[in-house]
């Protein structure tokens, strides 16, 4: 996929200083997600569960050969077709070959970062397929030609104002509908495509080896509907979302659930094994399973950060992050934003392509607090900031700062020279014609220097 | 191509977890059951938006169902009834599609306390589970478990193609961050027990 990363710096003051409306809807919605997740961490042993969970992620990933083989020949028995992409140019040239396999003039969709992360879309497109994102939120994503800003609402960014004219505009509903008139009007809409699509595409959050199931949380019913209406489904897996066994999986589905919205569990779950078998199934006679790499096993090479692969996709990190809070994900210029992207990007991309994200950070720690399998990502974030520190890849100017104030910090005559210097420079105007400091400062109310260096007021006595 | 991806994918997998200790799997997740697991369900099933109807013991369930189909706003006229359910429970209203009936009646094969979920095979039929704006589940009151995970762990050596774990009401809250019902699926559910 095409990233934007690069932008971070002036997406964010575009997002920030230009449209406040999305920077009030994204932090609104953040801070009500994040005290769901309060709430539903509060009403079980949070942190027992959470240390379970990492526990199970850590050892199927740490085994991740043997449950692969174990599903694969799972799923096989259950009559599902296993195709491996290790990329994404392979694992969109398995779906289109499906879709030409069968014909598929129409398909429907279930919200999937994967399929995001592919570039399944505009490739099913190109095609001449008419495709449906059927979540709400994705389909007036869809409508507006924009990406998902967020892992679980993809729309949270837009305000009821822009859906009212969105609607208006694409399905001539009445301007100024309430959110349940908006909802019936695209209900109708998707309801048709369900019933004429020949294939379903959804993502996974969960692939449970030992049965060979494929686990989805929502609570629209759209994914229920895609992965049972169409004659064919395909369901697009990354490599790191298996888990050992059904009772493992009874307990991520409450874990994940809690986590992202606070919820005893989502309203519909869909356990996939197999297509239709018996006479009374009405299901599909297909069922595909696309196992998808594109840059997890370098995250799994890599010492320190396959932690992040423990990742259920919740959004807990990007509720409870103080930076992502402020421009939504859109400013981060890649499908996996916030916390969680800052750390996982680097390794699925490269960290040259990743810059600057794990700088896009105050490090404040909130989100491994919230975090139900305990993805240690402030340390991540170090790690990744060293290594890049370490090739060169941050700015010219801040290493030649560091450079700058090692040599003077290793100097103690110089040190105590460069602090009187500095505690007497009193007016910020001098501070903000400095580089680096400069930059700092442009954002910023500088603090007032006291006029006496530390050494000075440790002399005399600090009151 | 395919088989190829796979070659490939399991020598990096292979490789980047060689020299890395293996983490041992920590057992069962453990949670505290409720005592009666039926109470349970009914209180976490109506939190998360469920209904729940007992059927009169003084009348047959299905003339009792029918009642209280009629007694619906707006009043059911057709339903989509899942072949797995029994006589003595199908309602005495006029059978149609999935697609235009009033309400979609299913069997669950059982229901889980703590996540207040309905558990419904694939054979149900799904269309009866998803297409009508009402669906009501019969429940077995001795087939409420009183946790998820006792419920999957039955099912695991003979599990159907598909099954659907039903919570409450389809829903969402991605339109003005205002919770709207019956957005995809059926924006009533409700189980009955006889």
């Amino acid at each position: 996929m095409h990233t934007r990363i690069g932008d971070y710096a002036s997406r964010s003051r575009e997002i920030i200083r230009g449209d406040l409306g999305v920077r009030e809807a994204v932090t609104g919605a953040t801070i009500a997600f994040d005290q769901k997740r309060l709430q539903g961490y509060a009403e079980v042993d949070a942190d027992a569960w959470r240390r379970w969970a990492e526990g199970v992620k850590s050892h199927t990933l740490t085994h991740l050969d043997r449950y692969l083989t174990e599903a694969e020949a799972r799923l096989e028995a259950n009559g599902t077709e296993v195709h491996w992409a290790a990329d994404a140019a392979e694992a969109r040239e398995v779906v289109m070959s499906l879709a030409a396999r069968h014909s598929v003039k129409s398909v429907v969709k279930g919200k999937s970062m994967v399929t995001e992360e592919i570039d399944l879309n505009p490739a099913l497109e190109a095609a001449g397929i008419e495709v449906y994102e059927t979540d709400l939120g994705e389909y007036i994503l869809q409508l507006l030609g924009e990406e998902p800003s967020h892992i679980l609402g993809p729309a949270i960014h837009k305000s009821l104002q822009q859906v009212q004219q969105l609607f208006a505009d694409h399905l001539g509903s009445e301007p100024g509908g309430d959110p349940d008139t908006l909802a019936r009007a695209a209900r109708r809409v998707l309801r048709d495509a369900f019933i004429q699509s020949d294939m379903g595409i959804t993502g996974g959050n969960f692939l449970v080896a030992e049965t060979g199931t494929v686990a989805l949380i929502e609570n629209e019913g759209n994914i229920r509907l895609t992965t049972s209406l169409p004659r064919v489904h395909v369901a697009v897996v990354g490599i790191e979302k298996l888990v050992p066994c059904m009772a493992d999986l009874a307990g991520f589905l409450q874990l994940t659930a809690r986590a992202a919205t606070g919820q005893p569990i989502g309203c519909f779950v869909s356990l996939v094994q197999g297509p239709a078998a018996h006479p009374d199934d009405d299901g599909p006679e297909e069922v595909h399973v696309v196992l998808v790499d594109n840059g997890r096993t370098n995250v799994l090479a890599h010492e320190h950060a396959w932690e992040a692969l423990r990742c259920l996709r919740c959004g807990a990190c990007l509720n409870a992050c103080p930076v992502y809070r402020q421009t939504g994900g859109h400013a981060y210029g890649y499908v996996y934003s916030g916390p969680i992207g800052s750390v996982l990007d680097p390794g699925l991309l490269g960290l040259h392509e990743a810059m600057p994200l794990p700088f896009a950070s105050s490090l404040c720690g909130a989100c491994e607090d919230a975090c139900p399998v305990r993805i240690p990502i402030p340390e991540m974030l170090l790690e990744w900031r060293r290594e890049a520190q370490e090739e060169g890849l941050t700015p010219w100017k801040e290493r030649a700062a560091l450079k700058a104030l090692a040599s003077v910090a290793t100097r103690p005559g110089l040190y105590r020279a460069a602090g009187r210097i500095g505690s007497r420079l009193g007016a910020t105007g001098v501070a903000r014609a400095l580089p680096m400091l400069g930059e700092w400062a442009a954002e910023r109310a500088l603090p007032t220097p006291s006029g006496r260096t530390f050494r000075e007021l440790w002399r005399e006595g600090i009151e | 191509m395919s088989a190829g991806a796979r070659e490939r994918i399991m020598a990096r997998v292979a490789r980047a977890t060689a020299s890395r200790p293996g983490v041992p799997h920590p057992g069962a997740l453990v949670t505290l059951p409720a005592e009666d697991a039926v109470d349970a369900f009914v209180k976490r099933f109506t939190i998360s938006g469920g209904e729940v109807a007992r059927a009169d013991p003084e009348r047959p369930p299905g003339e009792w169902l029918t009642g209280f189909l009629r007694g619906l706003e707006p009043q059911v006229m057709g339903v989509a009834v899942g072949p797995d359910v029994p006589p003595e429970l199908r309602p005495g209203l006029p059978a149609v599609a999935a697609a235009h009936a009033g309400a979609g009646i299913s069997m669950a094969w059982s229901a889980a306390a703590d996540t207040g979920s309905l558990v419904l095979p694939s054979t149900g039929t799904r269309a009866v589970q998803l297409l009508p704006p009402v669906h009501v589940v019969w429940v077995p009151a001795a087939r409420v478990f009183a946790r998820l995970e006792d419920a999957l762990r039955e099912l695991e050596a003979e599990l159907p193609a598909a099954l659907g774990l039903h919570s409450g009401p389809s829903k969402s809250a991605d339109i003005g961050r205002t919770v709207v019902t019956g957005v995809h699926g059926p924006g009533r559910c409700i189980a009955a027990f006889s």
